[in-house]
């Protein structure tokens, strides 16, 4: 059974001018797949991942995730939905500020009544996993970029959430940082069998994962699986970005890892 | 779009972030501006009362004037910090440092001018009502409205040299030199610095030994205190914001299954960084406060004072008739005619008093006759006393000596007229102003009193004796004028010091009662306006920091709601967080006042021995209630900002 069911999904956004962002758009995402979403500026990439992540109204069609119709649910039933089934991963971070890292990674815990002792020996494990041991109680304004997206992505898998949304996580890094990151989505997609939909710009980016599928004026346009070598990948995807015909500017000059 | 347009621009669109230290200018500036309207009043020229009121509003409007200031550059430089992005772009698109000085002046100015035009406008609009009120609390006949530049000019040029005092030194906070670090705005790197433990216990240590000396001040050192208490206090207050608050929180932090716990997490840590963040306005802020309680509490325990006045003056005339008054006859006459004419009920009753020497203590005393002094108490309702041939009965001249003069039993005699006498009670009321008769006053009886035929010694017959008129007027509070002749005469004697021709004692406790509480009530509103001022400045230091924060805030709940907080978890951070930001500088204010009351206490029973517990108790309730309300405005303001996105 796929974990998220997206289907016949339109979204409009009235207002003087009328906008349909997303038109009757439907895809499965497997359990355990990492996805990619790409599509130019203004194709409905972002207004797609709030949908799913229940933080945006759908106009029309229905979004299943494990089983479960989100937009059905109350306020406080989505809240704790959210809390528990989704993890976040954001382009600029959004670590507290005033939060140590060790404070962001255990934040999502907190909300959840876990008994100390837990969080700790998670907070641990993630820190190892992520090699942030050297930095937990550094506070998010003293580390570097990649720093700070590993301490994002380990705040979106501490409480091993089903789904991992990510929302261009390498576009505030440089392409070192952007690769540890990728590499690192990408070992926990293998190893712990995460699921994560990726929104990205970033051709190399997609090509870490195991299936990229584009969008344009918010409908379907073409998906994409990946095979054994990532650079025949990253070629295909280029293949099909120059089709898909968007801003050049958006594909990032090519450079090849 | 000129340069003087882009400064009248930046204030037009930035005018909700100015609107809360707008608001509190306006309102200081309307107070000082009422203020000046009653100073310059030209009835005030003349009377007694209007002397102290003008004194009292020319202190009041020094404070505000200085207050203000102080207000307003704070209020200024934290603004501009908070704009510092702006100003940022701003040099990075090439404004020199010059220009921007230049532009933040402008802008200072037309703030100050609306400010100014509107305090003056709402004051001069709202200066009747103020009239009014005033005429009330002075009792005048009438405080009419008039017109005159005097309080204008006077408004208006403390307030354009202060805008400008401030735009001037408000400026030399920019640095420009780095533009970086402008466009990166102002989270500041060392926002977390380090605490000095020593400063954290230093903190503590000091509020305790300033409570602990408050609490335990006596009646000598109470004129020591005054002068090392409030330092201390001070100093405590600043470094307990600065440092001690800081390391609690960091102990705090430090257990974690407390810290670690649900929205505590982001409350907790959110509280610690904006306490640390706006330290020295909660320092500003719990000593504003604190003045202002103590200047509200202190005046209001003075209306109590006069609240106290009828026990200590049940008559309501007194004369007094020396030796070879002639007049005699003719006041009294004068007396009863003006009460008459004012249709006042009165009675009269004449006490001969007569001055003898008590063997026992060796002083003067005076003798009152039983049944003269029975008619006196059966007219004011009280008891009758009836000493047998040889027993005399104590006056008592305030509560307090009535206790003390019932446990002594006093043999003595009376020492001219070679009279014995056991004193071994005293009569349970206060019946005598105690300026008006001997502190050792002794009611005789009737035998007795004929019995002392020998003069004091060293004095004539007549010198030894006199007649105490007592006037006892149900109406009391309305024998305004009544004998103003007399106390004319008297007021005379005092300044020239010539008493040749006065041979008597005049008082109207009376009309003295409403002198009293109409200048204490006077000072109270004057207090309790610059109090709303300052109270008002304190809670817009705490809405302005709220707002310069709504961007990131705003930021933080969205991330917060996609992490899966609920709705009520989210209202009780932002409780969490804006409690402490109101109520923690107060609940110090309040306890700081307490401690300061406890000591204001000791210095109120030697002089007045009155309690003001009622009195504080009421100011801090209303205080309270009013900073309540204060917050829930604010928080609903906040709350919708935060929604708004």
């Amino acid at each position: 059974m796929p974990l998220v069911k997206i289907d016949d999904v339109t979204k409009v956004y009235e207002g003087k001018v009328t906008h349909r962002a997303i038109n009757q758009l439907g895809f499965e995402v497997e359990k355990g797949e990492f996805l990619a979403i790409m599509g130019p500026s203004g194709s409905g990439k972002t207004t797609l991942l709030n949908m799913i992540s229940t933080i945006d109204e759908l106009t029309s069609g229905r979004i299943m995730i494990d089983g479960i119709d989100p937009h059905e649910l109350g306020k406080d039933e989505l809240a704790l939905f959210r809390r528990r089934k989704l993890g976040f991963v954001f382009q600029d971070f959004n670590l507290l500020q005033m939060l140590t890292v060790e404070e962001n990674l255990v934040l999502p815990l907190t909300l959840d009544y876990i008994p100390l002792d837990k969080m700790a020996d998670r907070v641990m494990g993630i820190a190892d996993r992520l090699s942030l041991k050297p930095i937990l109680h550094k506070r998010p304004y003293e580390i570097s970029g990649g720093e700070a997206q590993r301490t994002a992505i380990g705040r979106a898998l501490i409480h091993k959430p089903d789904l991992i949304l990510a929302d261009e996580p390498t576009g505030n890094l440089d392409s070192k940082a952007s690769r540890e990151v990728l590499e690192l989505l990408s070992a926990i997609n293998r190893e712990e069998g995460a699921t994560i939909i990726m929104v990205t710009h970033d051709p190399i980016a997609a090509s870490y994962c195991n299936r990229v599928l584009f969008i344009k004026d918010g409908e379907f346009f073409n998906e994409i699986y990946s095979d054994d070598r990532r650079q025949t990948f990253y070629q295909r995807i280029l293949n099909v970005l120059s089709l898909l015909g968007g801003n050049v500017n958006d594909i990032s000059a090519a450079r090849l890892p | 779009m000129t340069f003087r347009q882009l400064a009248y621009r930046n204030v037009l669109r930035n005018l909700r972030s100015y609107a809360a230290f707008f608001l509190a200018s306006v309102v200081s500036i309307m107070v000082f501006f009422v203020y000046s309207m009653f100073i310059f009043h030209p009835l005030f020229e003349e009377e007694a009362l209007g002397s102290m009121a003008v004194q009292g509003m020319l202190i009041a409007e020094v404070v505000l004037y200085v207050f203000t200031l102080f207000f307003l550059f704070y209020s200024m430089s934290a603004f501009l910090q908070a704009r510092s992005k702006e100003f940022g772009v701003l040099v990075h698109l090439g404004m020199t440092k010059k220009q921007l000085n230049k532009m933040i002046f402008f802008e200072m100015m037309i703030l100050g001018s609306i400010s100014t035009a509107a305090g003056i406008a709402f004051g001069f609009a709202f200066s009747k009502f103020f009239f009014m009120i005033g005429r009330e609390i002075m009792e005048l006949d009438s405080l009419p409205l008039y017109l005159s530049w005097k309080p204008f000019m006077l408004t208006i040029g403390a307030f354009a040299s202060l805008f400008i005092i401030i735009s001037f030194v408000s400026v030399s906070f920019i640095r420009t030199k780095r533009v970086l670090n402008l466009l990166h705005g102002y989270w500041k790197v060392d926002e977390m610095g380090k605490n000095s433990s020593i400063l954290s216990i230093a903190g503590l240590g000091l509020l305790m030994l300033a409570y602990t000396l408050a609490a335990l001040v006596e009646d000598e050192t109470v004129y020591m205190m005054v002068f090392i208490i409030p330092p201390v206090a001070t100093i405590g207050t600043y470094l307990f914001f600065t440092h001690s608050i800081h390391a609690l929180l960091n102990l705090y932090k430090k257990n974690k299954s407390l810290f670690w716990h649900k929205s505590r997490l982001v409350s907790i840590a959110d509280s610690a960084v904006k306490l640390k963040d706006s330290a020295q306005m909660f320092f500003i802020v719990t000593i504003v406060s604190t003045v202002a309680f103590l200047t509200v509490g202190t005046l209001a325990s003075f209306t109590s004072y006069t609240g106290d006045y009828r026990e200590t003056n049940p008559l309501s005339l007194v004369y007094i008739s020396f030796e070879d008054n002639e007049q005699e006859q003719e006041h009294i006459g004068l007396l009863m005619n003006q009460l008459e004419q004012k249709g006042l009920a009165y009675d009269v009753a004449q006490l001969t008093v007569k001055r003898q020497t008590s063997e026992a203590s060796g002083n003067e005393v005076d003798i009152l006759q039983a049944s003269q002094f029975n008619r006196l108490a059966s007219t004011l309702g009280h008891e009758n006393v009836n000493p047998a041939p040889g027993e005399g009965v104590f006056v008592p001249y305030s509560q307090d000596s009535l206790a003390a003069l019932n446990e002594t039993v006093t043999d003595t005699v009376l020492i001219e007229s070679g009279i014995p006498l056991v004193i071994a009670k005293a009569y349970p009321h206060v019946l005598f102003p105690s300026r008006t008769l001997n502190a050792n006053s002794i009611i005789v009886n009737d035998r007795d009193f004929e019995n002392i035929n020998m003069p004091l010694r060293g004095l004539t017959a007549e010198l030894s004796s006199f007649d105490y008129y007592a006037f006892d007027i149900p109406d009391w509070t309305a024998t305004l004028g009544i004998g103003d002749s007399l106390t004319d005469q008297m007021d005379e004697a005092f300044e020239t010091g010539d008493f040749s021709r006065i041979s008597y004692y005049f008082e109207n406790p009376g009309e003295d009662y409403r002198w009293f509480k109409s200048s204490f009530a006077l000072l109270l509103f004057i207090g309790v306006m610059v109090a709303l001022v300052f109270l008002l400045a304190a809670g817009s230091f705490i809405y302005f920091k709220l707002y310069t924060d709504l961007e990131r805030d705003r930021k933080q709940y969205a991330l917060l709601v996609r992490l899966g907080m609920t709705e009520k978890e989210l209202l009780r951070i932002i409780n969490r967080q804006l409690v402490p930001q109101f109520f923690l500088p107060w609940t110090i204010a309040l306890l700081h006042s307490c401690f300061a009351f406890i000591s204001l206490q000791v210095v109120w029973d030697e002089f007045a021995e009155l309690s003001i517990l009622g009195e504080m108790a009421m100011v801090l309730a209303g205080f309270t209630i009013v900073q309540l309300l204060y917050f829930y405005l604010i928080r609903w303001r906040y709350i919708s900002h935060l929604q708004a996105s």
